[in-house]
């Protein structure tokens, strides 16, 4: 395989598209030369770090740790604090413009060997006129990719690219406000599909992907494998 | 291939205890649930962390917060972090760059300022910090980061301060992606070059 030398150093720094840092990522995984490359130019950033270090409060030191210790067990968390845990996981508010282009484009190809091509039509239009965010992968399953699109009129979609949900079981999507899940439909996956929301967005609302028995649940039971918020 | 810490394949829990650095140690012990192994790792990195953040959210209140919850962010995910993806310090980095700017987007008071500063400054004048003592290493930087040409030190500065990707940044200040890629490469290698000759003379 051919080393990506040229984007390394964006790499280090975060500042690669989602889907480029994807693939450096997987080749540094198992390439130590260019890991090599990636850790002495993480060096470099942290040098700039550590160039404008400055005096926390002193009484920071205790609150980290006690909050540490407050919040055990890390391992074998319970489903609640995996939803607790969601609503401090940094959202992206931004939308990586060549993850939405991406699945916009798999979504046309799709669209067109489908009986049900006038609704893809429909929603490739929609994410032309309306606000457009991406969801954030959990790391659990860190290839699925989705969007959540809030057309001007209409009710909100996320256009989904997850794998098939296993026999007996279904995605379901969540809208969380406040702290309260309501379920908010339904997905078999299987290649890049198209989910309706069922009830209207409020900015600030949550959107969350879990794996539910098929039929649905009226309260997630899993940890959400995407996730984002709306505006 | 060697084998050991470095070796992609190797667990960090398998590698001889010996063999792993200090971050390594810490680090393994915090996803094992010490919370005094995250204290340690703040006495080591809180200064930088609350710096980094602080520069980025431009509030010592706020950064106190969002310092904390990077803490608390590695205490949650220690269990994730792999070693074949990088240096404990740069997943910090990551982390804490992350956190901030997440903040800044979505409660940041000066939305204004990523439209009307210029990258530039905000590296450019880095706080030589308050105990000059301390600081020729912070100097050091300073000044390398200044010798830098002022379109490369804008785009490492987008990049770096204000989270953005070179698309983004291609797409903010109208100059090809092409050219923004190099800029980016190019401020990183002479950063990499200079601050490691200074080093080797330490």
């Amino acid at each position: 395989m051919t080393h990506p030398t040229d984007e390394l150093a964006a790499y280090s720094i975060g500042a690669l598209e989602e889907r480029e840092a994807e693939i450096v990522a997987a080749h540094v995984r198992t390439c130590e030369e260019c890991r090599a490359e990636v850790e002495a130019y993480q060096e470099t950033a942290w040098r700039l770090a550590e160039a404008v270090a400055g005096e926390p409060p002193s009484r920071m030191r205790a609150a980290v740790v006690e909050r540490a210790r407050a919040a055990r067990p890390v391992r074998g968390r319970t489903v609640l604090s995996g939803w607790a845990e969601l609503f401090r996981r940094p959202i992206p508010a931004f939308v990586p413009a060549a993850l939405v282009l991406a699945l916009v484009v798999s979504l046309a190809a799709y669209a067109g060997s489908r009986r049900d091509a006038d609704r893809f039509a429909a929603a490739v239009a929609g994410v032309a006129s309306g606000r457009v965010v991406s969801l954030a992968p959990s790391a659990e399953l860190a290839q699925a990719r989705g969007v959540l699109v809030q057309p001007p009129n209409g009710a909100p979609y996320l256009i989904l690219d997850i794998p098939a949900a296993p026999p007996g079981k279904t995605w379901e999507a969540w809208v969380i406000r406040g702290e309260q899940p309501i379920a908010a439909g339904l997905s078999d996956g299987s290649g890049v599909a198209i989910l309706t929301l069922t009830i209207p967005l409020r900015s600030g609302d949550v959107v969350a992907i879990t794996l539910e028995r098929a039929g649905g649940t009226g309260l997630p039971t899993s940890n959400p494998v995407l996730t984002g918020k709306s505006t | 291939m060697r084998s050991g810490p470095g070796s992609s394949t190797t667990p960090l829990h398998l590698v001889p205890d010996d063999e792993r650095s200090d971050d390594e140690r810490s680090i393994a012990r915090i996803a094992a649930g010490d919370a005094d192994a995250l204290g340690e790792l703040y006495d080591r990195y809180g200064r930088v962390v609350f710096g980094v953040v602080l520069r980025i959210v431009d509030s010592p209140e706020a950064a106190e917060e969002v310092a904390q919850d990077v803490f608390h962010a590695v205490w949650r995910r220690a269990d994730t972090y792999r070693r074949e993806r990088g240096s404990l310090k740069g997943w910090l980095l990551s982390i804490s760059r992350n956190a901030a700017i997440d903040w800044r987007r979505t409660k940041g008071r000066h939305v204004a300022t990523e439209e009307t500063t210029d990258g530039a400054e905000l590296i450019a004048d880095m706080d030589v910090a308050e105990s000059a003592v301390v600081n020729a290493r912070a100097e050091g930087v300073r000044l390398a980061v200044a010798a830098l040409p002022p379109e490369t030190r804008q785009a490492l500065a987008l990049a770096y301060w204000m989270g953005l990707s070179q698309s983004e940044i291609a797409a903010k200040t109208g100059v090809p992606l092409g050219t923004v890629k190099s800029r980016i490469r190019s401020a990183m290698q002479r950063l990499r070059a200079r601050l490691g000759d200074e080093e080797e003379r330490w």
